[in-house]
């Protein structure tokens, strides 16, 4: 039995604001504030722009808590929360599955940062701003950005510039421009630095030609200019000097308007890659195709998930079902342009079940930042009630050289009921990825192998082979 | 009064950038704050000072 008095935990991702820390708990998400945070939190709570983005769901659901109506292990828990004290607590909505920045494709990154720009222009207008731009700050409900760090807002104090713009460079911008700009997924990048492209590296991806897009000129090549020409400066002596010479909020508003136009025109095309036309061009007949979702359909339906896992999406197909079964989805796949292609279409339908991640199985996002915790894995990151592996066990065994073994034991530790197809050696599929490799290659792959793996750790409720191409599926639970 | 500073270091650099991003808004702005290094880069030079003579004695070596 699961005891219920353990205190709530700091979120290992919170620490950096001093006024300001989220805990997590079975109870639910809370926030505890310090006595300014308190203040800035009731202004804004008092704001037009808490009212409008709270309603359009723009803005984490949050309410102020009474401290005597906190539950014991949440109170226990935020007791030392804040060096200079706990003045308040907010509790949060909490989103189906955090992911993060590295793990978004190009629509996914510009979305949010023109969420957090819409947040920037309309605080100002409520005479408050943000005090940081970061997209670990966004989170999704499916294919909807939703800003969950109320205690970014701030009440604004004149004279002052905007402290986050420089971050708003280095995790939204530069990844953007790179990605727009020279086709670089910015992905990698993220993952590699927690405070992303600094504005000097950010220089270095860019030519001379490049000056004349719009944002390279400014956002890039001056700001590292003037960043590497003014290193040695006290930060505090700039900002005196700026005030002084009479800074006021309607520079950070231009500032921030510009930003957002350009933005908002930056696009990637990726032109088609493996993965894009997959469907189209794969081996399934109608008949086969129907036949798997129908069986896919029943097994969601019969376990009615919480979370569903879609490993290799592709187009979101058998999102889409389990969607429609009742189950949020996190819609994994490891191809950048599948990934932007899928959001896009999710986004205009306003979905708000379907997740779309960018990640690669065979390198899923590790832990990451302040002692590896800062960032969670993307496994460690809530437990999927059942995993969809179609399609995806040839890639994993042939492609990424995984031993079957290795493939089922991992299938086994996401502790979900998984419904798995497994490709013959015969599929078409199947003998393309083997063609280029030796005759020796792969030999542990074949049915009986893995049905005898997937029976130790799993119990086989369902199987199904599909009519044409013998591909066999399996509704399978986890073994005690 | 010193600001009260942000747990975000805004970064000198990006400070400076700010004012001169601001548009029409910042121009005043940007005058005030390089008006003189922008002044001097279009006056013509002053003429240059007769090189110190312990220089000169070292180019003789």
């Amino acid at each position: 039995m699961s005891r219920t008095t353990q205190p709530v935990v700091a979120d290992p991702g919170s620490f950096r604001d001093p006024a300001s820390r989220v805990f997590v708990g079975p109870e639910g998400v809370f926030r505890a504030l310090s006595a300014t945070g308190l203040e800035d939190w009731r202004a804004l709570a008092a704001s037009a722009t808490f009212e409008r983005f709270s309603a359009s769901g723009g803005l984490i659901g949050t309410e102020e808590c009474r401290a005597a109506d906190l539950p014991t292990p949440v109170a226990e828990g935020l007791g030392a929360a804040l060096a200079g004290g706990v003045a308040g607590v907010l509790r949060h909505e909490r989103v189906p599955f955090v992911s993060y920045p590295y793990e978004w494709s190009f629509a996914m990154l510009r979305e949010a940062a023109l969420l957090q720009l819409d947040l920037m222009l309309s605080a100002l207008d409520d005479g408050l701003i943000l005090k940081d731009a970061s997209p670990y700050n966004v989170q999704w409900r499916g294919a909807r950005p939703v800003f969950v760090d109320v205690g970014s807002f701030e009440r604004l104090r004149e004279g002052e510039p905007w402290a986050g713009y420089r971050q708003f460079c280095s995790l939204y911008l530069n990844p953007l421009l790179l990605q727009a700009y020279r086709g670089i997924p910015f992905q990698g990048r993220l993952r590699g630095s927690i405070d992303g492209i600094s504005p000097a590296e950010a220089d270095r991806y860019f030519s001379a030609r490049d000056h004349l897009r719009r944002g390279i000129l400014t956002h890039v090549h001056l700001h590292s200019r003037l960043e590497a020409r003014n290193a040695a400066r006290a930060g505090g002596e700039a900002q005196r000097e700026v005030r002084e010479a009479g800074f006021r909020s309607e520079l950070i508003r231009a500032n921030v308007r510009r930003l957002r136009k350009l933005v908002e025109r930056l696009d990637w095309s990726p032109g088609s890659s493996a993965w894009s036309g997959y469907r189209d061009a794969n081996t399934y007949t109608d008949d086969t195709a129907r036949a798997k979702e129908e069986f896919v359909a029943a097994a969601v339906r019969s376990a009615a998930p919480g979370l569903v896992w879609d490993v290799g999406a592709n187009d979101g197909a058998y999102s889409r079902i389990a969607a429609a079964a009742g189950a949020r989805v996190v819609a994994l796949d490891s191809d950048h342009a599948t990934v932007d292609a899928l959001y896009r279409a999710l986004a205009a339908e306003g979905s708000e079940s379907i997740l779309p991640l960018v990640a690669d199985m065979t390198d899923p996002s590790p832990g990451l930042g302040w002692r590896g915790s800062e960032r969670a894995p993307l496994e460690g990151r809530g437990r999927p009630a059942v995993a969809l592996c179609l399609a995806v066990v040839h890639h994993l065994a042939i492609t990424g050289n995984l031993p079957l073994r290795e493939v089922v034991a991992w299938m086994r530790s996401l502790d979900a009921v998984v419904v798995v197809e497994f490709p013959p050696r015969t599929d078409p599929m199947v003998a393309r990825l083997l063609s280029g490799k030796g005759p020796d290659a792969n030999p542990d792959y074949d049915l009986e192998t893995f049905e005898a793996l997937l029976s130790e750790r799993f119990s086989i409720g369902r199987r199904e082979q599909l009519a044409g191409d013998g591909r066999v599926l399996y509704v399978a639970t986890p073994a005690a | 009064m010193d600001p009260v500073l942000a747990y975000l270091d805004p970064g000198t650099g990006s400070v400076i950038l700010q004012a001169l991003l601001g548009g029409i808004a910042g121009v005043a702005l940007t005058l005030k704050l390089f008006g003189r290094r922008i002044l001097s880069f279009f006056r013509r030079r002053p003429p240059s000072e007769p090189t110190p003579p312990a220089a000169r004695e070292s180019e003789v070596n």
